[in-house]
Order: C-alpha cells, then structure tokens, then sequence
C-alpha cells in the first residue's frame, strides 16, 4: 500500500498519463478506505483517481472520488471542476459548459475552469471556437507554456503551420531547456519546407539530449534535403555542402552505432533500420 | 526514474559497527558520571579512551556513510529531462479530454495486477 501512494505519487510528478495504472493502484486504495491513512496526500489522490477513471469508462468509481471530495470541499471550484469534467466524460458538454461558466463568474481568474471551457469547445467540434477561447487565455496568461503547447496542437489539427510555429516558438522562449519541444518546433519546420532552421533545431535536440533518435533521423533528413536542393541564393546563411555532408555522415554512423547497441533492437529491426539508413 | 544501486553491505556494516561504538562511549560517559559522583569526585573531563572511542566511531560513520549513499545525480538539468519519456515532458493535464477511446475500450475491463 505504501508503494502504491508512492507510484501514485511519482506519477502526479511526471503528469504522465496512465490512467489504467492509476485505477489498478488507487481503486483498492479508496475502496477499502486506506487512503484516508495518506493525510493531506488523500484528497490528490482522490482527484488523480477521479479523472483516471474517468479516461477509463470507470464512472462509479469517478463518481465516488467525487462525492468523497463534494463532503470534504463543499463548493469548491476546483471540485465543481472536476464535476464538469465528468459530465463532459458521459456527453453532456452543454451541462459542462454551464458549470465552467458558473465557476468563471464567481472568479474570472480561474485558470483551470478556463482551460476546460477550451477543450470542451474542442470536444463539441467547434475547433475555430477553442482556438479564440485559447488565444483570448494566453492574452491574460502569457507565460502559460502548457496553453502554448495546446494552441500550437490545436493549430496543427487545423494544419495552420505559421501559427503553429509561432506557438512553439513561445513555449521555447519559455521552456528552453526541454528538448522535446525543440523537437516539436524542428518538425513543424521540416513540414513547412523551412530545411535549413529545421537542421539547426534538429542540433539542438541532440545538443540537449546526446543520441537522441528522432533528433538524429531529422538531422539526417533535413541535411539529405539540402543537399539535393540547388544550393540556395543567400549562400553566407546556409550551411555550406561539406559541413551539411559532414553532418549527414555523423548522424548516420551515430546512428547505425545506437540501433547496433547491445539489447537496443530486435535482430531484424536492426537490420532493416541499417538498411533504411544507408540508402538515403 | 532512477535505477536503484545494489546496496552496499559493507557499507552498512560499517555504519552499524560505528553505531554501537557510538552508543558505547555514550553509555560509558554516562557510568563514567555516576561513577565520579558516587566518589564524589571533583575530576573535569571525560578519559581519553572514551574520547579516542568516539572518535573513531564518528570516523568510521563518515567512512560508512560515503559507501552506503548512491551515486550523485546530474546538476544539469538537461541530462535530468533527457531521463524524461515524451509522454510525460509533452503532458498536459489541465487539458485532458474525454472524447477517446478508452471510455469504450476499459469499460468492461477488469485490471489486473500485472506486477
């Protein structure tokens, strides 16, 4: 049971989303009643419960997180959300939208119920809609990356590219040192047709994280693409044609190298990633 | 996560050998006390065997202590992100929505435990 609270715990830390681990460790923790023994954590784990179940279709388990948290907190917001969320989970947005927007007129600064209205637009297919809602969030919340993060996702499911990479672009200047955004950006570039910035934040990608894979395909790609492309007009900002060989080289040994690493890959995905990575 | 480190026993040893030796010279100090005011003697300090005893059990709990702990983490923030799946560095949580598969798939699904 201790290790439980503690697998609980890690993974509010790291907001993966693993809804069925959650339900498997935290249902007989509140079923039997143990979790009351967790103090303070009790109520977080209440709630990362409630919403793990509601991912899984597990709505009487969600509904008694709740009212457990209903008797605790009475009139909460942050409970009332989680209210709405569960009737956003069995279809009724409408009834969602009132409860969010109930939320927002007591205290227009709530964050999280404004946050919601966003995807509930999205759930009733009204993307164009959520987009404004979202923009209108990070006029007042700018330093939000995670509202960045969406936007850009929302612009994508749009194939609004422009936008999409304006939006990575703040969520970097707020986030630099993560190099999964950067990876992000990189490929929205590539997809643009932008080869020589992409290159250079694929660098940047391997830069933060040494080997990483997908970083070192996209240095591949990109250089591969520039070479075959007729050497551009502004010749002193692109890189020159032995550097862009060069780099080709080095992440292709790097890597041949890695798939090669003992216990990486399976025989035959190791040979056909070989293979894949030679001919191009 | 960070991968566990084997636990060293004879570091542990160590630590348990300097906590008796610890604890000895307390309790001797504590005899040596009640021996000087049951004489009623006027002698300050404690004897040197004591002394060297603690000493040495402080030394040997620094000696213990330096092979039990685990090797140091990463001060750079990168290597530290670069542990970090991408599901977990691209989450985010305030923005979870309900219209997926999983409400379908997990509904008549009992959990297991797989451990």
């Amino acid at each position: 049971m201790v290790n439980a609270a503690k697998v609980l715990q890690d993974l509010r830390a790291s907001a993966e989303r693993k809804p069925d681990v959650v339900v498997r460790l935290g249902k007989p923790l509140i079923d039997s009643g143990a979790v009351l023994k967790l103090d303070a954590d009790a109520w977080l784990v209440y709630e990362q419960v409630a919403i793990a179940a509601l991912d899984m279709g597990d709505d009487a388990l969600a509904l008694k997180c709740i009212q457990a948290l209903e008797t605790k907190f009475p009139g909460s917001p942050r409970v009332r959300r989680l209210q709405g969320m569960q009737l956003e989970a069995s279809g009724k947005l409408a009834e969602a939208g009132l409860i969010y927007k109930a939320i927002l007129e007591e205290d227009e600064t709530n964050v999280l119920a404004s946050k919601r209205q966003v995807m509930l637009l999205r759930a009733m297919g009204l993307p164009s809609e959520a987009i404004s809602a979202l923009v209108k969030y990070l006029d007042i919340n700018y330093t939000d990356f995670e509202g960045w993060l969406q936007l850009a996702d929302l612009y994508l499911d749009e194939l609004m590219y422009a936008q999409a990479a304006f939006c990575m672009e703040e969520v970097l200047m707020l986030q630099p040192q993560n190099h999964i955004f950067h990876l992000k950006y990189a490929e929205i570039l590539y997809t643009q047709d932008n080869f020589q910035l992409a290159l250079k934040q694929f660098c940047r990608v391997v830069e933060l994280c040494r080997d990483h894979v997908r970083g070192l395909y996209g240095i591949k790609m990109c250089a591969s693409r520039l070479l075959k492309a007729a050497p551009s007009k502004d010749a002193a900002a692109a890189t020159s044609h032995e550097d862009l060989e060069a780099m080709d080289l080095l992440a292709t040994e790097r890597l041949i190298a890695l798939y090669g690493a003992p216990g990486a890959a399976a025989e035959s995905s190791k040979v056909a990633a070989t293979k894949w990575i030679e001919i191009q | 996560m960070a991968v566990q480190q084997a636990p060293n026993h004879f570091g542990r040893l160590v630590c348990l050998v300097a906590f008796f030796l610890f604890f000895h010279s307390g309790y001797s100090t504590f005899e040596h006390l009640s021996y000087l005011k049951a004489v009623d003697g006027r002698e300050s300090g404690l004897p040197l065997d004591i002394t060297i005893e603690l000493l040495a059990s402080v030394a040997l709990f620094g000696l213990g202590i330096v092979l039990v702990a685990d090797d140091f983490k990463e001060i750079l923030m990168e290597t530290e992100m670069a542990k970090q799946s991408i599901e977990s560095l691209d989450a985010r949580p305030s923005f979870y929505s309900f219209n997926h598969r999983g409400r379908a798939v997990f509904k008549n699904v009992i959990l297991k435990d797989e451990m």
